[in-house]
Formats: C-alpha cells, sequence, structure tokens
C-alpha cells in the first residue's frame, strides 16, 4: 500500500521546509491558488470522500461547505492539534515529523472557507511539538505561503499557534473555541453550531490534525485517487496507534477496510509472551472494548466497527492480553474521565466520578452484585443527556467493559479480589 | 413576528417565532422544570432538568436552548421524560449535603420543591460525598455554601451579564466544581444581592437575613421599595410584625427581576427606629407629650398665625397625603411655599442598571399633587436657610440632618417662631419643633407611589403601625376641617378617587386599575 499520511516521515530532516518542498510540498497550495477558487477546493475535498479523524468521522468537504459565504463576520479555520484521548498518539507524530503537510492543510482549508486568521490549538504537554511547529510556520511566513498575498495569489492568511493547557475537554471542539477564547475550556450549547457561531461568535471549522495533513495530499493527486483507496463509505486510509499488550506497538497507517484481526496479528506481531488476546479498544480509551473473540470479521472502517458495537474513534488501538484485570482497566479508565469531567452539566459532573468510585469500590473488594447494574444504569442516565459527547465517551465504556466482561466482574465481586492472580 | 404552531403534551400552542420551548411552553401554562435557565441571563444548558422529548428527535433535547419550530410536536410528561428527570435530580443530590434543617433556603429550595414533584425517591449513591468550603464570606451580604451549589452558573452570569462586575467564576473540574471569588476581589457590587434571589438552593444566602425567621412563616405583602424614585416592586415579607427582608416582584415595565442593595436594606433605618407614640408640644423645658386634640390645634394656630410659611414632604409620602398636604398648606397660607423633599446624587455605571439618583419614591406623584410651588426643594431650602420663612411644617424629613447644610438649617429652624415636624422618631429635627406628631412609616400604610418615569403603583400595608401614631393621611384629613376645608374622603382608596377627580392626570384611574404592577400614566390616561 501506498503510503499517504506517512510518506515523509522517515525521511531525515522531514519537519524541515526544504525537505517537505524537494518530495513536492506545497505544490497543491501553489496549485490552488492559481488554479482553483475557494469551492472548487471543497469540492475535491468532498469527492475524495474524507471524512474527519478527531474521532466522530464527519465528511470534511461537507463541513467545509457548512460555513455561509455571505457573512459579514471574519471566519476562523482551527486545527484541533489537542490530541489527548488515552492510547491516542498519531497527531504528535505528524506534528513531530510532519509539521509542513498540517500548515499546508491548514492553508488549504483556510483559503476553502475563505478564512483569513487560522490558529492551531496544540495540546500543553506536546512541547516539543510546538517547538517543530512554531519552526515550521516561521519557514512557511517566511517562504511565502503564509501572510499577506500568499504566493502572488493575493490571498492572506495569518497563522497563529496556540498552547493549550493540558485539558482533554479542550479537544472537543466548543471546549477549545471556549478555551481559546480566553474562557474556561467549557464546551458550548448546540445550537448554535460552530461553522456559523464558533469562534467568538464567528463562523469556525475545526479539523483534526491527520484531517487536514492528509488534505495537500487529496489536492495534488486528485479525488479520485484518494477515493479509490478503502471501502464504498470509508475512503483513503487512516492512522492507528497501537499500545499495550503487543509484539510492536506503534503508529500504523492502514488503509480503510483492512481486517482487524490480521492487522493486529500480522501487521502488529500478535500478542507477545505467549499470552492470548483478551480484549481491545478499537479507537481510543472512549469507545466500547471489544471482547477477543468479537473481533472475527472486523474491519477497521467506521461502518464495521460500528456494526461490532463499537467505533472506530481516533484509532487509538489498546490491546490487552488475558493477564489484565478487567475490573482495574474500567476503574482507570473510569478514573481518567472523572478527573477530566469539566464539570458543566449535572448528569456528566456527577455521574463520573460516582461511577469511579463504584468501580475502586469493587476493584477494593468492597463490591456488591448490584454496583453493577446501578452503573449501567448510571451510564444510560449519562449518555445523551449532556452538553458534550464527553458524557458518552465516559458512559460508553464504562458500560462496555460490564457487559462483556460481567463473569468475571462478579467473580471479582464474590472473592473481594482480582481473579487474575 | 411570524406565528408558530406546536403541540406540547398534546396541546395545540400558538407561540412566535424565536422563542424558545420552555417559553413557549410556560405561556401556554405549562410547566418544564429548570435550574440554570433565566429569563434574564444568557441560556448555558448546563443543569439537564428542563429536557424534553420532541418527535422525530432520538434524543431528549434541553426546552431552554430549543426553538419552537411550525409542527413540533413535544411531550413534557412522556415516561422517559419523567425518568430523565428523575435521574438529573439524583445526580444533583450526589454530593448534596441535605443539610435542610440548618439551611436558610429551605422552604423555599428549588431541591426540595423539585425532589417532591419529579424525584421521590431514596438515593442509591453509598459513597463519600465530596466536601467543600460551607461558609465563605463573598461579600458585605452575601455568604456561600459550596456543598449546597449545584454549578447553575446564574450568579456567575448575572455578574457577566447584567451587572457587568465580574466578580465570580467557576473554579476546578469535574465534582470538584467549585464558584469563587477572583483573586482580591469582593462581591459588593450595588446590585449585588440579587445572586442571592436567583441562586436556586442554599448556596447563597442573605447575611442579612439569614438564621432570622424560617421562610414559611413570613407573610408577604406586596409593594413598592421606598428607596428611591425607580419604584422597584418588591414583597415586603415580616414576621411578629417586623420586616425581615425585602424581595425583587417581578415587574419588566420597571425593576425586571431586580433589586439592588441599598433599596433592599433600607427598611432598616426606615422602620427600626424609636417610635413616637404620643404627639409632643413644646412646654417651658422642652417637650413634651399631649393629647392629639391639643396637638393639632396648637399646629394649627401656631402655623396660622406664621406666614410666610414653608410646607415641606417627605419624598416617601404616598400621593394620597401629598394631596391632603397641599389642601392643608393652602388653607393656612397666603403664599404657600411647598415642596417635596429632592435631592440627587451621582451614580456608577453598575447603580444606573437600577438605582435613580433620588431617594425620594414618590417626588414625582407629589409634585403631580401639586406639591411643588416654589421652584424646586433646592431653592426652599435656600429661601429657608436665608431667613425668608417664619413658619415651617416639615413631614417624613430629618433636614437638620443632611450632609453639608445641616448645621445651618438647624440654625434657621431655631429662628423660627413656629415649627412643627411630623416623624416616626424624634429626629435631630423634630427635637426642634414646638409641635411634633407621630406618623408611620411606609410599611404601615396604604397608598400610591408614582416613580419617575410616571407609574402609579400601589403601597400595601404590611406591618400594624404602633398605638398613638396616626398614618400622615390620617393627620392631614383631621386637620382639614379645622382650616374649613370639608372632606368627604375617609380611606387612601377614596382619597385616590379624589384625586382622579381633580388632577386631570390621574383622570380615571383607581386601586383597581393600578392593580400589582402599576399602570403607565400617559396621554390617554389625561384624558379619561
Ligand atoms: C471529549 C472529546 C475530546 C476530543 N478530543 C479531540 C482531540 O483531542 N483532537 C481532535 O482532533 N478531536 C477531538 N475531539 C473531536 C472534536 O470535537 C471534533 O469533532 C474534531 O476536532 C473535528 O475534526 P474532524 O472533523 O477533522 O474530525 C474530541 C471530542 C470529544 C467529545
Ligand atoms: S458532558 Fe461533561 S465534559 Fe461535556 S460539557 Fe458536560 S460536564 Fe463538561
Ligand atoms: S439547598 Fe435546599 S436541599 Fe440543600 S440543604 Fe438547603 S434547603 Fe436543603
Ligand atoms: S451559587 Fe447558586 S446560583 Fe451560583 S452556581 Fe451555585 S447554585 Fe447556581
Ligand atoms: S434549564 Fe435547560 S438545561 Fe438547565
Amino acid at each position: 500500500m501506498e503510503k499517504i499520511l506517512l510518506r515523509n516521515i522517515d525521511i531525515q530532516d522531514s519537519h524541515t521546509l526544504q525537505v517537505y518542498e524537494s518530495r513536492g510540498g506545497y505544490r497543491a497550495l501553489r496549485k490552488a491558488l492559481k488554479e482553483m477558487t475557494p469551492e472548487r477546493v471543497t469540492e475535491e475535498v468532498k469527492a475524495s470522500g474524507l471524512r474527519g479523524r478527531g474521532g466522530a468521522g464527519f465528511p470534511t468537504g461537507m463541513k467545509w461547505s457548512f460555513v455561509p459565504k455571505d457573512s459579514l463576520k471574519p471566519k476562523y479555520l482551527i486545527c484541533n492539534a489537542d490530541e489527548s484521548e488515552p492510547g491516542t498518539f498519531k497527531d504528535r507524530l505528524l506534528i513531530e515529523k510532519d509539521p509542513h503537510a498540517m500548515v499546508e492543510g491548514v492553508i488549504l482549508a483556510s483559503y476553502a472557507i475563505q478564512s483569513h486568521t487560522a490558529f492551531i490549538y496544540i495540546r500543553g504537554e506536546l512541547a516539543f511539538g510546538a517547538k517543530v511547529l512554531e519552526r515550521a510556520i516561521a519557514e512557511a511566513y517566511q517562504a511565502g505561503y503564509l501572510g499577506k498575498n500568499i504566493s502572488g495569489s493575493g490571498y492572506d492568511l495569518e497563522l497563529i499557534l496556540h498552547r493549550g493547557a493540558g485539558a482533554y475537554i479542550c479537544g472537543e471542539e466548543t471546549g477549545l473555541l471556549s478555551s481559546l477564547e480566553g474562557g474556561r475550556g467549557w464546551p458550548k450549547v448546540k445550537p448554535p453550531f460552530p461553522a456559523t457561531h464558533g469562534l467568538f461568535g464567528c463562523p469556525t471549522i475545526v479539523n483534526n490534525v491527520e484531517t487536514l495533513a492528509v488534505v495537500p495530499w487529496i489536492i495534488d493527486q486528485g479525488a479520485a485517487r484518494y477515493a479509490a483507496i478503502g471501502t464504498e463509505k470509508s475512503k483513503g486510509t487512516k492512522l492507528f496507534c497501537v499500545s499495550g499488550h503487543i509484539r510492536n506497538p506503534g503508529v500504523y497507517e492502514v488503509e480503510m477496510g483492512y481486517p482487524f484481526r490480521q492487522f493486529l496479528e500480522e501487521d502488529c506481531g500478535g500478542v507477545p509472551g505467549g499470552k492470548k488476546l483478551k480484549g481491545v479498544i478499537p479507537g481510543g480509551a472512549s469507545m466500547p472494548v471489544l471482547r477477543a473473540d468479537e473481533i472475527e470479521g472486523v474491519r477497521m472502517d467506521y461502518e464495521s466497527m460500528q456494526a461490532a458495537g463499537t467505533l472506530l474513534g481516533s484509532g487509538g488501538v489498546i490491546v490487552m492480553d488475558d493477564s489484565t484485570c478487567m475490573v482495574k482497566t474500567a476503574w482507570n479508565i473510569a478514573r481518567f474521565f472523572a478527573h477530566e469531567s469539566c464539570g458543566q452539566c449535572s448528569p456528566c459532573r456527577e455521574g463520573c466520578h460516582w461511577m469511579e468510585k463504584i468501580f475502586a469500590r469493587i476493584d477494593n473488594g468492597s463490591g456488591e452484585k448490584a454496583d453493577l447494574d446501578l452503573i449501567l444504569n448510571i451510564s444510560g442516565n449519562i449518555i445523551g443527556r449532556t452538553i458534550c459527547p464527553f458524557g458518552d465517551a465516559a458512559a460508553m465504556p464504562a458500560a462496555a467493559f460490564i457487559k462483556k466482561y460481567r463473569d468475571e466482574f462478579e467473580e471479582h465481586i464474590r472473592q473481594k479480589r482480582c481473579v487474575l492472580t | 413576528m411570524d406565528p408558530v404552531k406546536l403541540t406540547i403534551d398534546g396541546r395545540e400552542v400558538v407561540t412566535t417565532k424565536g422563542k424558545k420551548v420552555i417559553q413557549a411552553a410556560a405561556d401556554a401554562g405549562i410547566v418544564i422544570p429548570y435550574y440554570c435557565y433565566h429569563p434574564k441571563l444568557s441560556i448555558a444548558g448546563n443543569c439537564r432538568m428542563c429536557l424534553v422529548e420532541i418527535e422525530k428527535m432520538p434524543r431528549l433535547q434541553i426546552a431552554c436552548n430549543t426553538d419552537v419550530s411550525e409542527g413540533m410536536v413535544v411531550l413534557t410528561q412522556s415516561p422517559k421524560v419523567v425518568e430523565a428527570r428523575k435521574s438529573v435530580m439524583e445526580f444533583l443530590l450526589v454530593n448534596h449535603p441535605l443539610d435542610c434543617p440548618i439551611c436558610d433556603q429551605s422552604g423555599e429550595c428549588w431541591l426540595q420543591d423539585y425532589y417532591m414533584q419529579h424525584d421521590l425517591q431514596g438515593s442509591r449513591f453509598e459513597e463519600r460525598k465530596e466536601h467543600d468550603r460551607k461558609r465563605e464570606i463573598f461579600g458585605p451580604y452575601v455568604v456561600f455554601d459550596g456543598e449546597r451549589c449545584i454549578k447553575c452558573t446564574r450568579c456567575v452570569r448575572f455578574l457577566q451579564e447584567v451587572t457587568r462586575t465580574g466578580e465570580l467564576e467557576v473554579l476546578n473540574r469535574g465534582d470538584h466544581s467549585t464558584i469563587t471569588r477572583f483573586p482580591g476581589r469582593t462581591l459588593d457590587n450595588p446590585l449585588s444581592v440579587n445572586v442571592v434571589d436567583i441562586c436556586p438552593v442554599g448556596a447563597l444566602t442573605d447575611r442579612d437575613f439569614r438564621f432570622k425567621v424560617r421562610v414559611w412563616y413570613l407573610k408577604k405583602t406586596p409593594s413598592v421599595c421606598p428607596g428611591c424614585s425607580t419604584g422597584c416592586n418588591i414583597s415586603v415579607e415580616t414576621y411578629q410584625n417586623r420586616i425581615a427582608r425585602f424581595k425583587p416582584r417581578v415587574n419588566e415595565e420597571v425593576n425586571s427581576h431586580w433589586l439592588c442593595d441599598e433599596g433592599r436594606y433600607c427598611f432598616h433605618a426606615l422602620t427600626e427606629v424609636e417610635r413616637l407614640t404620643s404627639p409632643l408640644i413644646r412646654q417651658e423645658g422642652g417637650l413634651v407629650p399631649t393629647d392629639w386634640e391639643t396637638a393639632l390645634w396648637a399646629a394649627l394656630t401656631g402655623l396660622g398665625k406664621a406666614d410666610p410659611l414653608a410646607g415641606v414632604l417627605s419624598g416617601r409620602n404616598t400621593n394620597e397625603e401629598a394631596f391632603l398636604f397641599g389642601k392643608v398648606i393652602a388653607k393656612l397660607s397666603a403664599q404657600p411655599a411647598l415642596e417635596v423633599f429632592y435631592q440627587e446624587r451621582e451614580l456608577t455605571e453598575t447603580e444606573k442598571v437600577l438605582k435613580s439618583p433620588d431617594r425620594s419614591p414618590n417626588f414625582q406623584g407629589a409634585r403631580d399633587m401639586g406639591v411643588s410651588t416654589n421652584g424646586g426643594f433646592d431653592l426652599l431650602l435656600r429661601e429657608l436657610i436665608e431667613g425668608k420663612f417664619r413658619g415651617a411644617y416639615i413631614v417624613g424629613e430629618d433636614l437638620v440632618s443632611l450632609p453639608g447644610n445641616g448645621e445651618k438649617i438647624r440654625q434657621a429652624l431655631e429662628k423660627l417662631s413656629f415649627l412643627v415636624v411630623q416623624d416616626t422618631e424624634l429626629t435631630s429635627t423634630a427635637k426642634l419643633a414646638h409641635v411634633v406628631l407621630p406618623a408611620t412609616n411606609f410599611a404601615e400604610k396604604e397608598g400610591t407611589y408614582t416613580n419617575r418615569k410616571g407609574r402609579v403603583q400601589k403601597l400595601n400595608a404590611a406591618l400594624v403601625p404602633p398605638v398613638g401614631a396616626l398614618h400622615d393621611w390620617q393627620i392631614f384629613a383631621r386637620l382639614l376641617p379645622d382650616v374649613g376645608e370639608k372632606i368627604s374622603s375617609h380611606t387612601p382608596a377614596e382619597i385616590f378617587q379624589e384625586i382622579s377627580r381633580q388632577i386631570p392626570r390621574y383622570g380615571g384611574l383607581s386601586y383597581a386599575t393600578i392593580g400589582e404592577l402599576g399602570i403607565q400614566l400617559s396621554d390617554e390616561t389625561k384624558q379619561l
């Protein structure tokens, strides 16, 4: 398979403008500014079938077309580089190794929606990535790809790098907007939606790093080539971050629709140390876990994952072998969400901590059988009733662990200790 | 305004475009419970109490942020909705201390009320509750209990959007979220106590009121704030014949939902005084008690011989009183110099949200009644100081204690040949009088005030006056026959009828038409 997203990362000094340009970088931008109207760029991305890689898989070109053309307000493009989903580290690789692909993608997307101010909101902990990006942005300004009258086209764009302060919720797009506006990272009630009322109340598009980084390739090579890769509804390639009990962890670029079992066993080398696979979270900690017996026939695309009762999410594949205590794992994940809930809306603020406390109690041997149904019920009372999808993200995995490993939970409760040790 | 037709709980509701479901429902008398929503604040959508079912939408929607649309079908009582409310209530109570027995909000707490209406189940929460600050002083009048707070952010939004002073913000995340002051800030803006009114629970309480009385013992009388001429609508809440607190009454034409701190607490100075319960008359050696008959007769004869005569009425006197006062003075003096107390001061930007620059709630009404014959109060005061008058009748104002001119006024009053002072207590001014008549305060009487913008509003008696004191209007009514003016009205309502007959601007009005929210004087009412 031809590498698209990871095409540059193994090259020496891939983060520099010189190397990026020598490999065809900024060709797409020059082409777009010279030959394509903003609408054409949007149409091309629509035709490619590209869907957002931030987790929700929303069609990117369609999202861009929601920006009102006749608005008198400024428009903003924001690259979401807050990557904090446990088990996810793909954006970080792109930021550190191929920052110019991102920057070029940001410029193309900004041009498409006719934004003249763009932001990259980078997770606070990614200090090195921020440095790399800062340098890449400076280089792009110097080369005339940013600033006034880009490449003589008359199009202007300022790109601002903003470092977050380390809150998972600031990756949720409206939490990000609040944070960028200088407020608490509190998600906003919708409607209105960011495409019409985003940053400072102006039309705004938020896209993930991986989404934007592939746009130059699509414009350069044409939508048809991209659309030819993948499945009918999940086009192109996607990055997967593999971690946990796996022989070869790391970031993989995979054609959409690739068999999941084959991926884990062959591409990633399978579970090491003679242990058996117990479960795998396919899309970051907020997605429901799959039991080993459930991955048979599952393919790595949006539709197949959904059919299997989980979601592709951010592509953070967390592999667990049969030595993993699922009670502890569920508690660990619950603790993460309890800690990261922004606290704005009642079900999530109170429910996440409540579930976390019950998991902790079960883990330390003071659980009761009724606790399992209580968690399922709390989780059900959170899902779909919150301001932002964080509530679902916290409630879904909690419920999934109990539903899929109920026997282990019940045994743990009965024996008042972990049954694996 | 485009009409929109929708169905709520099977009832057809016609409303206007742009309304939220929660408003459209409320207008139709369908109550959807809520905490964070407030009609005067931005939509926060955080409590989730207002979740309703909307046909064709897979998830429940919050009624406070859902725009009505043509043909929309809303269910506010479906099993799904009822169950969701229960669960929101359960979440809100997870970390709640439930210290109702010692909580000042108890009895008017939305958690308690909604628990009875929408929850009624035991808690399934058996873990350790999170703790927070229990009694942090936020400002001179407001104290905060973090454990009772439901994080609805009404207080934060009020301070950002209405006063624009922004003292408070949310701090921390998750169930450690709490409300806090910005470093170095105190919640002391001139409208600060409104946060207590809008806090749906016992998290923000009124330091002046708390622990004085359980709210269910309060007697509530609708009235008008005597603080300034904005005329904010209030509920005077009393216990054992004392005022426990003022609460704002909603009147979008006047004060919306708000009350200023100065007005809210003005009852202390106006009512908590050592009351006069008998008329006093000057004899050798000072003022001595006397009976009403003697006092009134002495007052009349004294004043009748002291032309030129100045009459000063308090800005807190009602229209009915002003009307009669004008008639009394007119009989006593050929060229009566009559004015209602009126002085202005500078207001800050926050004060201007609500306050008027005076402390005379009824200066406008008094002037309408003719208590303004001398070119304004300032001129009258200057002439008084210059010694233009020989006699004076001062009602309800302690002129000697005015900042600035007080001493000069004292000297002028001392030189008068006759001075009558009518007040609730023995003020410094009253001490100089030849006759002192014991009167009642704003909370003890019935009558009307006309605010700065010409809105006539009703004052109602919330307290029983002390034996021995008379209302100002009663005193004037007793003086009138003695000066040869026939009077046939014996209650404030009857006096007001007389006003509506004699003063064109008030033509056609009555207590019934004024109602609880007042009535705006306009050119049309003039014609009536
Ligand atoms: C709790 C939460 C955290 C999120 N974190 C991220 C993130 O770190 N990076 C990201 O790109 N999207 C994140 N998202 C998704 C964004 O809200 C948004 O959908 C995405 O940035 C849109 O970009 P895309 O259309 O390119 O996928 C998060 C969503 C939620 C609910
Ligand atoms: S769902 Fe959770 S993270 Fe999202 S707004 Fe509500 S409290 Fe905040
Ligand atoms: S806030 Fe309400 S429920 Fe809580 S202690 Fe006070 S009265 Fe009770
Ligand atoms: S203090 Fe009261 S008004 Fe403020 S957020 Fe808490 S509950 Fe709401
Ligand atoms: S009133 Fe609608 S969410 Fe609080």
